[in-house]
């Protein structure tokens, strides 16, 4: 049920992250959702996309060090308390959240230590996790 | 890499595995000839004999080159463009300098017998790293007043191998050479052949099942791990060699395939010596100390005693391939390159010792000094090699934090570590420049 997120080393230079997006812009590759966190001396750029794999050989292929991991892509209502639900049932059981960010629509995407288990968890509670052909077929 | 065409004979056993006192009379004879010929037809050395009011003829023993006037690059420039030749210029049939990246560039000459005698070192040579006549050996130097080119060059054609002249540049053409023409040897700056390896990656190009054999390295230093990546990566043997312009170019010394990381220098034609830079005097047996050179069978230029700047140890122990020349240890710093930080000496190579022992660092560096409110600042830019990249900020930090910490523990100074996006250093086709010293 995870989604594929690719992480990018980068410098931290002026239009760096700019060729980032114009590798995926040449090859059509459309970003879901984004987030640029960054040091004194350099930033990971995450990216989730409708075609993974395509948009990591794109990227190698343009001198990009790039890894894969999973993430778990969340569809929310757009009411107050949603995100605090899904925290506190994440933290019930002590699973660790690494860092969450938005994508498009109500989506956003959080990484945690244990993928799988609270893959499940979320499931029990009838949130809305959205998989990767859900995501790359999604037309808004 | 084919081991059965390992080991091979040896070029001239009579001379490559003589007695320590063959070899110590051979050198003795020969110095005596030289000693004469820069007496007589250098004026440079034979005021430098008279102002130390010394003979010729008190050159007795093996050890009484130490009394000997020293030569180094400000007596080559002193003397430029043709003050140390001994040969008349109509004997001289080629000239090569080194480059001259600090003040006018030091020129050699090289007569008939010159060339024979520089051709003989590097057969001997580079047969001591595996090739064979058969071989086809790819020049990736430049050709030009560099001795590396056409020195290597004749060497390998007159064993009887294959030259492919391509020169330095275009690595495409280089990597379509390797597949078209077989290319079996590489000649080249082991980071242009690494950038050679990079590129053929890129392109597809699978090593593994390439001809091509055997490296033979040089023109600047080869870092342990940088010839252990290029030998996985490219499936060959990389062997490092060494020489100097001034004293007749590559073939001084190269690595035989029993001892990786001592490359047997050529008794037959050089006396070497090791001696405290400060004070020139012989450092202990087996000791480090800065090579001093000196060429034995030179016509045109017959230096003695050149200041080499290079530190490095000898030893005369017995190879296990069979020769009993004298072995030097791959060059490790250069007295030049000093760097003194805050007071405290740095050698660039300090650096690639540290980070050839940490996991997953990468060999693609630099070295940056620069002050920062009147103090040095030592900052070392490193690429990231995609084993240690991490989504997580604080692994990569903690990595950063490992390389700081063993640089301080071995440098005894903070070393500002930045972290830098592969390849984004560029890759040299001559000398890597680790370092750059921005101070005013």
């Amino acid at each position: 049920m995870s989604v594929r997120q690719l992480s990018i080393f980068i410098e931290n230079r002026a239009g760096r992250i700019s060729e980032i997006t114009g590798v995926l812009q040449r090859y059509g590759v459309s970003i879901r959702g984004l987030s640029l966190a960054d040091t004194a001396d350099f930033g990971i750029a995450r990216v989730v996309v409708d075609e993974p794999e395509r948009a990591r050989e794109a990227l190698e292929r343009a001198g990009f060090l790039v890894r894969t991991s999973d993430v778990l892509c969340i569809e929310l209502a757009d009411r107050p308390g949603e995100l605090d639900h899904i925290f506190k049932t994440v933290a019930s059981v002590g699973i660790d959240v690494q860092y969450v960010y938005s994508l498009v629509s109500t989506y956003v995407a959080i990484k945690v230590e244990d993928v799988e288990a609270a893959e499940s968890l979320l499931a029990e509670q009838s949130v809305h996790l959205v998989n990767q052909e859900e995501l790359s077929d999604l037309s808004i | 890499m084919t081991s059965s065409t390992y080991p091979q004979p040896i070029f001239n056993p009579a001379v490559e595995c003589a007695s320590r006192e063959k070899i110590t009379e051979t050198q003795l004879g020969l110095l005596k000839e030289q000693v004469r010929l820069a007496y007589d037809k250098v004026p440079w050395y034979q005021a430098r004999f008279k102002q130390i009011g010394l003979e010729p003829g008190d050159i007795k023993t093996l050890a009484d080159v130490r009394l000997l006037p020293v030569t180094d690059k400000s007596v080559m420039r002193e003397t430029y463009p043709f003050g140390l030749f001994a040969a008349p210029l109509d004997q001289i049939v080629r000239l090569h300098s080194s480059s001259g990246t600090t003040g006018k560039p030091v020129v050699v000459g090289y007569t008939k017998a010159d060339i024979e005698e520089w051709r003989y070192c590097i057969m001997s040579m580079v047969q001591m790293a595996g090739v064979i006549p058969s071989d086809r050996a790819q020049m990736a130097f430049g050709y030009g007043m560099f001795t590396g080119g056409f020195g290597l060059h004749y060497g390998l054609e007159g064993l009887g191998c294959m030259m492919i002249p391509a020169g330095s540049g275009n690595t495409e053409r280089h990597l379509m050479m390797i597949e078209d023409y077989g290319t079996t040897v590489l000649i080249a700056t082991p980071s242009y052949a690494l950038h050679i390896c990079e590129v053929g990656e890129k392109l597809g190009y699978d090593w593994a099942s390439s001809t091509l054999r055997v490296g033979l390295f040089g023109g600047e230093p080869c870092p342990p791990k940088m010839k252990q990546e290029i030998e996985q990566r490219m499936h060959i043997i990389c062997t490092d060699n060494y020489g100097l312009t001034e004293v007749m170019g590559p073939g001084v010394s190269g690595e035989c395939l029993f001892s990786r990381d001592h490359q047997h220098i050529a008794e037959s034609h050089f006396i070497w010596e090791v001696v405290d830079p400060q004070t020139m005097e012989p450092v202990t047996e087996g000791g480090i100390g800065e090579l001093v050179l000196t060429p034995l069978k030179k016509q045109g230029v017959p230096i003695l005693r050149y200041r080499t700047r290079d530190l490095t140890r000898v030893t005369i122990d017995p190879c296990a391939c069979g020769r009993t020349t004298a072995r030097m240890e791959k060059i490790r710093h250069r007295s030049d390159d000093m760097l003194i930080i805050r007071g405290t000496n740095v050698f660039p190579s300090q650096f690639e010792d540290v980070l050839s022992h940490i996991e997953g660092a990468s060999a693609h560096y630099r070295i940056i000094v620069d002050n920062e409110g009147g103090m040095d600042r030592l900052t070392l830019m490193l690429e990231v090699e995609p084993a240690v990249f991490s989504d997580s900020f604080t692994q990569m930090d903690s990595f950063r934090a490992l390389v700081a910490e063993k640089l301080r523990s071995t440098l005894q100074l903070g070393v500002v570590v930045k972290l830098i996006e592969p390849h984004s250093l560029e890759r040299s086709m001559g000398k890597t420049r680790h370092v750059e010293d921005l101070r005013s």
